[in-house]
């Protein structure tokens, strides 16, 4: 009794301070002991409040992470599928891989989408082939739409840093920033930067194909 | 998700439905985070696991949800990854369903837990011997050490340890007998 009683002590510790409690031995024959201990726990006042700086921490790492997907129906209908967002559908099926890519830049890739936004044709599909990006400008925003094998995404052409217009670097499958030597990869995350200070990734506008234009929600 | 094809058979692009829109992501997160977070607190009592398991409901169900899903379908889809997500625990932890989210739980249950969980251990605690409840009021709602414990209640650490112990035990009965 008294071993027994020393491990669920130490178990309970962990609890009253918020530790993940340790492996316990023949845990089976007291899950309802635990059970209760765990309910008495969330009796304390401060208990189950969240911490501000975890759930900022998640949003950024679920933006990182999922920002952007539009999850299919379980199936995908021939007459259904939207390129809105296949880049960050692609970014969603790498994972984590580019989840850690974006880590590295810091902030999230944010979504640029106008409140009273229209769906605007800037290009043939068959223009764009795969590999290939493409300046558009509709007057309001200049973007690039890229096709990254085969997901067709769009893209703020603005720096993040100063607002300096990007250029489309297509040797080197980037777009760069003339102003301050940085540049960014065809899925909006920083290539390279020489300033200091963070630099967020471009914000993804949403697009999708329609008669064989590839059209990106605007003003 | 093997990404997104281009074409059907026909040769034609994919087409969009219209309506189709990108997941309001950031208010499905916004909405959910704080509820579905207390809620795996109250199942696992403390914070780096309620954290890591909030974590995980969220970057497992947010790439599978669809835009046209009503809020409460969302709630709930949060809800069914949770009780996933929590079963996993459990069995990686400590190869034993400790505690679990309820299967039957309706979208207004499941914000149960949001509610003073303090009422219901109370009447648990008033149901006790006077020194298991003493015991436990001390260690979980006074935060004293066992040493603490034991000074309080003039016994040695070893039997305080052991008297804690029992009253875990008792109070489990009770649980099952008080009607939450």
């Amino acid at each position: 009794m008294s071993r027994r009683s020393r491990r669920i002590s130490r178990w309970v510790d962990d609890l009253l301070h918020d530790r993940s409690p340790r492996r316990l031995r023949g845990a089976e024959e007291d899950a309802d002991v635990l059970a209760a201990a765990i309910a008495l726990r969330s009796a304390s006042p401060d208990a189950g409040l969240p911490d501000p700086h975890f759930i900022e921490s998640l949003r950024q790492r679920v933006a990182r992470e999922t920002q952007g997907v539009v999850a299919p129906a379980p199936r995908m209908s021939r007459r259904s599928l939207l390129a809105t967002g296949g880049l960050a559908a692609a970014t969603a099926a790498a994972g984590v891989v580019v989840g850690e890519r974006f880590a590295t830049t810091s902030t999230p890739q944010l979504r640029l989408v106008p409140d009273a936004g229209s769906w605007v044709g800037v290009a043939d599909v068959a223009d764009l082939p795969e590999g290939s990006a493409m300046p558009f400008d509709t007057g309001a925003v200049r973007g690039f739409i890229v096709n990254r094998g085969g997901q067709i995404a769009a893209l703020s052409g603005i720096c993040t840093h100063l607002g300096c217009l990007l250029q489309l670097n297509p040797g080197a499958r980037r777009l760069d920033c003339p102003c301050h030597s940085a540049a960014f990869a065809f899925d909006g995350s920083v290539l390279f930067k020489h300033m200091p200070e963070s630099l967020p990734a471009l914000p993804q506008l949403s697009s999708r194909i329609r008669d064989g234009r590839i059209e990106v929600l605007t003003v | 998700m093997d990404g997104v094809p281009r074409s059907d058979n026909s040769g034609h692009p994919l087409q969009v439905i219209d309506g189709d829109r990108p997941l309001d992501w950031e208010r499905v997160y916004r909405e959910n985070v704080t509820s579905i977070y207390r809620l795996l607190f109250y199942k696992v009592g403390n914070q780096p696991d309620a954290e890591d398991l909030t974590s995980q409901v969220f970057l497992d169900a947010l790439p599978r949800l669809r835009a046209s899903a009503s809020g409460g379908e969302i709630h709930m889809y949060l809800v069914a990854t949770a009780r996933t997500v929590l079963a996993g625990h459990w069995r990686r932890r400590l190869g034993v369903q400790v505690t679990t989210i309820n299967e039957n739980l309706a979208m207004h249950e499941s914000e149960a837990p949001l509610t003073d969980p303090l009422p219901r251990i109370r009447r648990i605690l008033a149901k006790l011997p006077p020194n298991y409840r003493r015991v436990l009021e001390l260690r979980f709602l006074e935060r004293c050490s066992v040493r603490e414990t034991a000074a309080k209640m003039g016994i040695s650490a070893g039997n305080a340890r052991v008297v804690q112990y029992r009253a875990l035990q008792r109070a489990a009965e009770l649980g099952r007998e008080v009607a939450g």
